[in-house]
């Protein structure tokens, strides 16, 4: 079985043969990305593929434009210019280079699946609900079908016992891992994490990250915005630094946390305790 | 009070109801309409809703119900007086209903709306599967308290002749010359009315706590 779930693995482990998952098809791939709020750049012309497969983990300082750069993927963020593929089709501009429209934004949007830093469930649906909504009103699921998948990925996520609660009862890890279930029932071709711990108590930080660690091994192609320096380490296949919205450093993570290239990087190492 | 007395309170009482019954399903529904559609922020249409909420809200229900009343022949229409009472009453309401239901729509969580586009729903499925519902509840207690003003506000529409439960009471003492039973029934009638409204107030509160995560 493979496994990526301990930091003394080497990149070479990473990238077994027998990874199922692993091939070189492209699942997101971003051109020449910036963005600026109200005249501040927070993204400058980046540039980055994922492949299938692959887990990226983003990481950088507060401020730095790793959140902007996840909600660009599926269009939460509108990029000011550069162009954003996700399995081939492009966001947010259709081939005439106008803008979406927003049933067709929605279906590209689906493609992908996200899980926000504070959870963002719905209050007045129950776990299971959240879960099977989207699978039922946007991919026309039957509500028997949609709750048997739900439940398989309750399941996964060790929530099936709290399948009826309210997200108001739960804890934060519980609703994290609720979130997480509810992005999977899209069947996405691509997760999207944005800083799923940072709202956690330090206790339920693990609970979360053993959650995406194991799908990271079953083979979804992830991209996870972290601060978490040691999951990081364990779980990527390419770590993604970011610096006042430039790439500044892109390597496996052996290197990246081992022999980083930029004296910037060495000094956010530093500051880390890995 | 003898037994022609009770089936005239009743009669006034029904009328009552079923006039503000309607006046408040048409309002909250217009409201809703309303609030959507100064949301889009459509030019012109936008500044004209603006201009029927400012006036809707100062004109008194009495001045109101005359205006439509009186002012529907100038136009050629010959226009019954409950639907003049119920034209007035949801006008009214409307306006009122139509400030609340924006407010809940300005209130709603940016981060559940970007959860659900996130999943790929469009902005209708948003709407009527995770806006709706929640607002719903939260506006309910706004909009009860909206509903209660219309049903104490509704004897306004005796002015132009409609028999209401408040009506009817001058019409009984007229005859019986005793005041004070006819009006001290009238009085238990709304009580049980606003009481019901409220009792369903408090079943949504009940249910709003669920919603504060």
């Amino acid at each position: 079985m493979f496994e990526k779930n301990t930091s003394e693995q080497t990149a070479s482990e990473k990238t077994v043969p027998d990874d199922a998952a692993r091939t070189d098809r492209t699942a997101v791939s971003i051109r020449h990305l910036s963005k600026s709020f109200d005249g501040v750049e927070v993204l400058r012309d980046v540039d980055l593929e994922v492949r299938e497969g692959d887990v990226v983990t983003i990481l950088g300082s507060s401020g730095s434009g790793k959140s902007t750069l996840l909600r660009c993927i599926n269009w939460l963020e509108q990029p000011d210019s550069g162009s954003i593929h996700i399995g081939g089709q492009r966001i947010g501009v259709n081939d005439a280079g106008r803008p979406m429209p927003v049933r067709e934004l929605a279906q590209v949007r689906a493609r992908t699946g996200m899980v926000f830093q504070s959870f963002n469930l719905w209050p007045h649906l129950n776990v299971l609900h959240n879960v099977t909504e989207a699978p039922i009103y946007v991919l026309g699921k039957s509500k028997a079908e949609a709750e048997a998948h739900a439940r398989e990925l309750l399941e996964k996520v060790g929530m099936s016992a709290k399948a009826n609660a309210y997200p108001s009862t739960l804890s934060g890890g519980q609703k994290q891992r609720v979130a997480i279930a509810r992005a999977l029932a899209m069947q996405p071709e691509v997760m999207l994490f944005d800083e799923p711990t940072s709202a956690l108590d330090p206790e339920l930080v693990g609970e979360v990250l053993a959650v995406i660690k194991d799908l990271s091994a079953e083979g979804y192609t992830m991209i996870i915005v972290t601060h978490e320096m040691a999951f990081s380490r364990a779980v990527s296949d390419k770590v993604v630094f970011l610096d006042k919205g430039l790439i500044i450093e892109q390597a496996d993570p052996e290197t990246f946390f081992t022999n980083p290239s930029t004296e910037r990087v060495r000094k956010f190492l530093e500051r880390e305790v890995i | 009070m003898n037994a022609s007395a009770w089936h005239m309170l009743l009669e006034g009482a029904w009328t009552t109801v079923w006039i503000s019954g309607i006046s408040i399903a048409m309002g909250v529904t217009a409201g809703l309409i309303l609030a959507l559609i100064r949301l889009a922020r459509i030019p012109v249409v936008d500044q004209l809703l603006v201009l029927y909420i400012s006036l809707a809200r100062a004109t008194p229900l009495v001045t109101l119900a005359l205006f439509i009343f009186l002012s529907a022949p100038t136009f050629g229409i010959n226009l019954d007086r409950n639907v003049a009472g119920i034209l007035a009453l949801t006008l009214n309401t409307t306006a009122f209903n139509a400030e609340i239901w924006r407010s809940a729509f300005r209130n709603f969580s940016r981060e559940q709306r970007e959860a659900a586009m996130a999943a790929g729903m469009t902005p209708w499925i948003i709407f009527r599967r995770i806006m709706l519902p929640q607002m719903m509840i939260t506006s309910l207690p706004g909009l009860i308290n909206e509903m209660s003003f219309l049903i104490k506000g509704s004897p306004a529409i005796a002015v132009i002749g409609i028999v209401d439960l408040t009506r009817v009471t001058n019409r009984i003492s007229a005859v019986t010359y005793e005041p004070l039973p006819p009006i001290l029934v009238a009085c238990a009638l709304y009580m049980a009315a606003i009481g019901s409204l409220v009792w369903l107030q408090r079943i949504a509160e009940r249910r709003a706590n669920r919603l504060a995560v």
